[in-house]
């Protein structure tokens, strides 16, 4: 396990790398600056700036020079948020959108495979169709519609919650929270109902049956740990997924999260930021990722590496 | 026949009304009628009403369907191009090429590649072609995964041997051997790549960089809707949930049809 890991952080290096450098000379393709305001600088003063942040210098030099301060922990300054850091910025939105997005992902798990076991349980009756339309359903949901309607039925006309913002005690993050967690949970709830339906025919349950096993215990024990390999390996993109959403509940439900940083230093052209979340966010998913192979192995030990 | 492709008929239904109703109303999506802003539903000329400039909803939902469906139907065409030629080629070439080309695939699906996406629309300016290219080139992914497994288990079988040994050229074999054979499959996963691609082009719309004004599509209604909603639900849910239909009955659609070829 620890070779997986090891090996695992060896190839992300040279991923996250490709990552910035390809951001990077993206986001400096565009047209347009950070110091573009509605009244333009003088010359002077742009100039002046250009040079305080390095934007004068080659860009491969620019390059070289945002990833070895980058190695160091040292994401820069943000170009539009003149006051603050990027790694000031992005202590403030992390915590927010790992909550969001943590909360999402647990939620979407006890739902899905909730779902996805009564379905097997029940296969091929009323019970099990009904459950897996509603899975179809729930996966076709888009945040940005689930999103402000749910704000519409439950903040603006029932009134019991709050429509934006992160007040209140714990009740700002339900509706951003199941917004997110909705297609994850339809996706892997259909993933367990699949994975159990293949799982139940197998030798090793009729086995269990014949000894004469409780059904329950036959169920959770031996049917559902192999079960959930694929939904094991569903969670890499589906974290991918839920940073993507989360971009739009953070608009949605104004929540000063990553993905609203992400929104705007790209409209701003405040490259640093940009960078800088691109490369936490590509962090966090590779670190997703292996979190998911680990559980995988774990899951079914056939998988497992030495 | 009906009922059990019920999902397609509601497609088809919402293609035709898209289609056929502009031709019919008297008001085009980008008109304003000063006389009526913010009219109810059911008022005189505007079935559906008027937004906040006094646009008439139901011509904007017929002309905001009609581009979010093209814009999927070109992006799907992309991704399915592009995905039947790497698939294709890693499947037919097999060995270490076949490796590093499934790697690569294996890599991208990891990433978060919708930021990319966001980062190219902000660079290269917000036309719609730029759109459709730019989904098209993320989607092709499981396009390949799939196509390459095809191509995998087909090489072995006799008629390709067959031909192989007849001295077909190789091109000549994928064209017209394997193409004919994984077209099923390939039609069946295009049709789930729709969904998706409708979702990542309003998702884009959403946040401002996708389709522009004055043209429209179903993203932007439903962020046109959701900034007003307080003021006007409908303008909310009419858009969402023509959205929210079109997605689950192309999904269903889909699945049916992957689950009939595999």
């Amino acid at each position: 396990m620890l070779a997986l890991i090891i090996r695992r952080l060896m190839t992300a290096i040279p991923t996250l790398l490709l990552i910035i450098l390809a951001s990077f000379f993206l986001m400096r393709l565009a047209p347009g600056g950070p110091f573009d305001g509605e009244r333009p600088l003088d010359p002077e003063t742009q100039a002046a700036l250009q040079q305080t942040y390095g934007l004068d210098k080659p860009l491969w030099e620019q390059a070289w020079l945002y990833v070895s301060r980058l190695a160091q922990g040292d994401f820069g300054p943000s170009l539009v948020y003149r006051d603050f850091t990027v790694s000031e910025l992005v202590a403030q939105g992390l915590p927010i959108s790992l909550t969001l997005g943590g909360l999402a992902i647990l939620l979407a798990l006890v739902i899905g495979v909730t779902a996805g076991l009564c379905a097997a349980v029940q296969a091929g009756k009323m019970v099990d169709k009904s459950i897996m339309m509603l899975a179809t359903v729930a996966t076709a949901l888009p945040t940005f519609v689930t999103g402000p309607a749910l704000a519409l039925f439950f903040g603006l006309w029932m009134g019991i919650l709050p429509v934006s913002g992160t007040g209140n005690g714990l009740s700002w993050l339900v509706m951003p929270v199941v917004a997110l967690a909705l297609p994850v949970a339809g996706a892997i709830a259909k993933l367990t109902r699949a994975g159990l339906a293949t799982v139940l025919q197998q030798d090793h349950i009729r086995t269990a049956r014949a000894r004469g096993l409780p059904e329950t215990k036959i169920l959770f024990k031996h049917g559902l740990r192999p079960a959930l390999v694929p939904v094991a390996s569903y969670l890499g993109p589906a974290a991918a997924g839920l940073l993507t959403g989360a971009v739009v509940v953070e608009t949605v439900f104004g929540l000063p999260g990553l993905g609203r940083y992400f929104v705007q230093g790209a409209l701003n052209r405040d490259y640093p930021l940009v960078l800088g979340v691109v490369t936490l966010y590509a962090g966090l998913i590779i670190l997703f990722n292996l979190f998911a192979d680990l559980i995988y192995g774990w899951l079914d030990p056939r998988m497992r590496e030495g | 026949m009906v009922t059990r492709h019920f999902p397609l008929v509601i497609i088809l239904v919402i293609v035709g009304l898209a289609l056929l109703l502009p031709l019919f109303l008297p008001w085009t999506y980008d008109q304003i009628d000063w006389n009526a802003v913010r009219a109810p539903a059911f008022s005189s000329s505007h079935i559906l009403g008027t937004d906040e400039l006094g646009r008439d909803r139901l011509a904007r939902l017929a002309s905001g369907t009609q581009i979010t469906l093209m814009v999927a139907m070109a992006a799907a065409l992309v991704s399915l191009l592009v995905g039947i030629a790497w698939g294709a080629t890693a499947g037919w070439v097999g060995g270490r090429v076949d490796e590093a080309m499934m790697r690569f695939v294996d890599g991208l699906y990891a990433l978060p590649f919708m930021f990319i996406v966001i980062l190219l629309m902000v660079v290269f300016g917000r036309s719609i072609l730029l759109v459709f290219i730019g989904i098209g080139l993320v989607e092709w992914l499981t396009m390949a995964r799939v196509v390459r497994g095809q191509v995998m288990s087909l090489k072995e079988r006799p008629f390709i041997l067959a031909a192989e040994a007849a001295g077909t050229p190789p091109l000549m074999i994928v064209i017209r051997h394997i193409l004919p054979n994984i077209a099923g499959v390939a039609l069946a996963y295009l049709m789930l790549t729709v969904p998706q691609v409708v979702m990542v082009e309003s998702f884009l719309s959403f946040l401002g960089l996708g389709v522009q004004e004055p043209l429209t599509s179903l993203g932007i209604l439903v962020k046109e809707g959701a900034d007003d909603m307080d003021m006007a639900p409908l303008g909310l849910l009419l858009p969402g949930g023509l959205l929210v239909v079109i997605l689950v009955c192309l999904t269903i659609e889909g699945e049916r049809l992957r689950d009939h070829f595999s």
